[in-house]
């Protein structure tokens, strides 16, 4: 399952950023991310909500600490395990 | 019995199911050629997923341009990216195609139709919306280059002459301003007075950027939020804010002289869904004003505003007939047989027309392509009482059997006018793929299946969009019209090989049997057109020939990438010593054009020869319908051996001398066993 949801993960961020080569580990984070700015973050959260079919409430649309916080989240939403 | 003869209908179902899982399995493939770094292969593979529906998938569009950029072919990327345009809807794939365009225009310029400097003006954040804006006026041949305020900036960049607004010197200045930018307050007492103020205020910001710029401007106008706490009681109540953002909108639209263009975001948001346009987490968040997945709509109406200020909407409608403005096929069914006015599907057609006269009146040009008899194409035009269109609507009429692509070239060459300014409207999908195929510069039209929902089709549709109305443009027409009988029609040809190959047909050819009996006996009954000898045999006499282990029967069922059509031809045959004489061949008017006649004499030709007969004999008996077919024994080397007073013609094709007829284009799954057939029945 944990597998599953990175990859959907990854998936999406190469299509926001265009990049098919991007990896994503649990500890990075969006500063050590090009080009990761707050249009990115925008386009990053709507395309989670269109992906995972989820909404974030206005408060958790602006920040996670890492992709593991993320992860968490996704898990606990979607009713996966992460 | 019957169970058996079920079994084919059954495999059919189950292989079109295959094809959306190899459609599936093409793109994961792809997916993987992909990211393994293979791009040209990945590609080969996603245009191979993309054949599966008439429109490529927006995902796969992407896809390909994100290959071809790594290819660095930046001129294919952004041909692909930009069918972004017409096929998806979703943010998400519209960012993505719009950030790689950004990319590819940072190193490449594209040939275009018109390079134009845009500045944008936003009430709120715009930085996701203009790459959108930018992506749509390119799928119009418009390249954008563009200039954003800084948020909410957009009064100190007009009012301010040394802003980066006029360093940018702007040719056309879009406002893209929301419901907060509106300076009226909750409730006002003046209301005639609040509105005609503020309006005035928009005025001013139009005409000082306008003189300082020499610019057109692009207002956007007001999206009115429907969250009133006043209710329904807002509607009568002149002073509430909902009643005066609506009087606003009126107000600005009146207010805008020939140099401004307004995009009527009211009606796009309506549209929408007004709960959905606004999104205030976006708002808080980004200070996002309209909900990020409305931004594609808001980018396509105001390409085709922009497009239309230049000059580069579209002129002319290219109507079909049969199933587009009635039901039914009026060369087959007749005046009386046609859908059109009783019924839910008749209604439809009316309601078609009736929009499409509006265009008409609005200025379009309506020409008609069909593939028909001229005059039964004129029939219902002329006797049909339900009819809303007349002669008299359309500039020029084409009913013939020449390929519609090269009818189109003949329609834009006799108005003079460019292959560009054409848009078809066409119900059946291989029309429209090989006129996309042969002239890419017309707009085609994917209509649905259900012809209840052309009129919306058509009417969402927005390259019709025109800046002015005025009373010249409802003359239109009739000047076309002119200009069209006089000009001399000068016929073009052009290669259908891969037309037909991209059609990916497929038939079953196999001898009578019970269960197709029903139709074929339909068929014998109704065809008119393509048929030679027009002899109508009931069931009785058909299953007398079944019987009769002289005669050859098939049918041939065909299947291509868009349709099963079903059982569309059949031939009757009698054998007469070394002699194989066609009794009765016909072919329904659905398939015209498709090589089925020349598959089907190949199947017989197989047949004949396995019967141990050499030459082929062929009859064509004249009706006042079948003028069509006259000329087609010719065409597949029979020679004439008689002719009767009454214009029968009869003719022969020696096997021996020059072999079977061949036809390379549809693939036969399962070619007849005559004996086996009859020793069956």
């Amino acid at each position: 399952m944990s597998d599953q949801l990175h990859e959907q993960l990854e998936d999406v961020f190469q299509n926001v950023f265009n990049d098919d080569t991007m990896m994503l580990r649990d500890d990075t984070t969006a500063a050590e991310v090009d080009g990761w700015d707050s249009v990115a973050h925008i386009n990053l959260m709507f395309a989670l909500e269109e992906r995972f079919s989820i909404q974030f409430a206005g408060n958790e649309l602006a920040e996670f600490e890492n992709i593991g916080a993320l992860k968490h989240y996704l898990a606990r939403k979607t009713g996966a395990t992460a | 019995m019957r169970a058996r003869w079920e079994e084919p209908a059954l495999v059919m179902a189950e292989q079109s199911g295959t094809t959306h899982e190899q459609r599936a399995e093409l793109e994961s493939a792809g997916n993987a050629l992909r990211k393994a770094g293979s791009f040209a292969e990945a590609i080969q593979h996603y245009q191979q997923a993309a054949t599966a529906s008439e429109l490529p998938c927006a995902d796969l569009c992407v896809k390909i341009a994100r290959c071809h950029v790594q290819l660095n072919q930046p001129a294919e990327a952004l041909s692909w990216l930009t069918r972004v345009v017409d096929v998806a809807d979703t943010y998400t794939t519209w960012q993505s195609a719009a950030a790689l365009l950004e990319k590819v225009l940072q190193t490449h310029t594209p040939q275009v139709k018109r390079a134009v400097r845009v500045a944008v003006l936003g009430s709120y954040t715009t930085t996701q919306w203009v790459p959108m804006l930018r992506l749509a006026a390119l799928c119009q041949g418009v390249l954008i280059e563009a200039y954003e305020s800084d948020f909410d900036q957009y009064q100190q960049d007009v009012l301010d002459e040394r802003s980066g607004l006029y360093t940018f010197k702007p040719e056309v200045i879009v406002f893209a301003v929301h419901d907060g930018a509106a300076a009226l307050p909750e409730y006002a007492d003046d209301a005639s007075k609040a509105v005609e103020l503020e309006a005035g205020r928009w005025a001013n910001l139009w005409k000082t950027a306008a003189q300082r710029s020499g610019a057109r401007v692009i207002m956007h106008n007001f999206a009115v939020r429907s969250d009133s706490a006043m209710g329904h009681l807002s509607t009568r109540v002149a002073g509430s804010r909902y009643s005066m953002m609506q009087q606003l909108n009126r107000a600005i639209g009146e207010a805008a002289g020939s140099n401004v263009s307004i995009v009527d975001c009211d009606r796009i948001s309506a549209t929408f869904g007004k709960t959905k346009w606004f999104d205030d987490r976006y708002w808080y968040l980004s200070k996002q004003a309209v909900a990020l997945d409305a931004l594609p709509m808001l980018a396509t109406h105001t390409a085709a505003v922009l497009a239309a200020d230049l000059g580069l909407s579209r002129k002319c409608l290219v109507l079909d007939l049969d199933n587009t403005l009635w039901g039914g096929v009026i060369g087959e069914d007749g005046l009386t047989g046609i859908e059109l006015g009783n019924g839910p599907r008749g209604e439809a057609f009316v309601a078609l027309q009736k929009y499409i006269l509006q265009l008409k009146n609005k200025g379009v040009i309506l020409a008609v392509c069909s593939k028909n008899n001229d005059a039964d194409a004129r029939e219902p035009f002329e006797k049909h009482s339900d009819m809303q269109m007349s002669l008299d609507d359309v500039s020029i009429f084409v009913a013939n059997w020449q390929p519609k692509h090269e009818n189109i070239r003949r329609i834009a060459q006799t108005l003079n006018i460019g292959l560009d300014s054409l848009v078809f409207l066409d119900d059946n999908p291989a029309e429209r793929e090989i006129v996309r195929q042969h002239l890419p510069e017309v707009d085609v039209i994917a209509l649905p299946v259900d012809p209840t929902g052309y009129p919306q089709a058509l009417a969402s549709y927005l390259m019709f969009e025109t800046s002015s109305y005025t009373a010249e443009d409802s003359q239109r027409a009739a000047q076309y019209k002119a200009k069209a009988e006089i000009a001399e029609l000068q016929q073009q040809t052009g290669s259908l090989e891969d037309f037909h190959r991209s059609l990916q047909m497929t038939a079953v050819v196999a001898p009578f049997d019970e269960l197709h009996l029903p139709r074929i006996v339909q068929l014998i009954g109704k065809t008119n057109q393509f048929n030679l000898t027009t002899r109508r045999h009931n069931i009785e006499q058909v299953r007398r020939f079944m019987d009769d282990s002289a005669y050859v029967h098939l049918y041939l069922k065909l299947t291509d990438r868009f349709a099963d059509h079903g059982l569309v031809s059949l031939l009757i045959a009698r054998r007469v010593g070394i002699v194989l004489d066609i009794e009765s061949w016909l072919m329904s008017c659905r398939v015209i054009g498709r090589t089925v006649e020349a598959e089907l004499l190949s199947q017989m030709c197989r047949t004949a020869e396995q019967m141990g007969c050499t030459r082929l004999r062929g009859t064509y008996i004249p009706t006042a319908k079948n003028v069509m077919v006259q000329e087609i024994f010719s065409r597949f080397g029979f020679e004439q051996v008689s002719r009767s007073e009454g214009g029968e013609t009869v003719w022969e094709y020696d096997l021996a001398a020059h072999g079977p007829i061949e036809n390379g284009f549809i693939e036969v799954r399962s070619t007849p066993d005559v004996v086996k057939q009859e020793v069956s029945s």
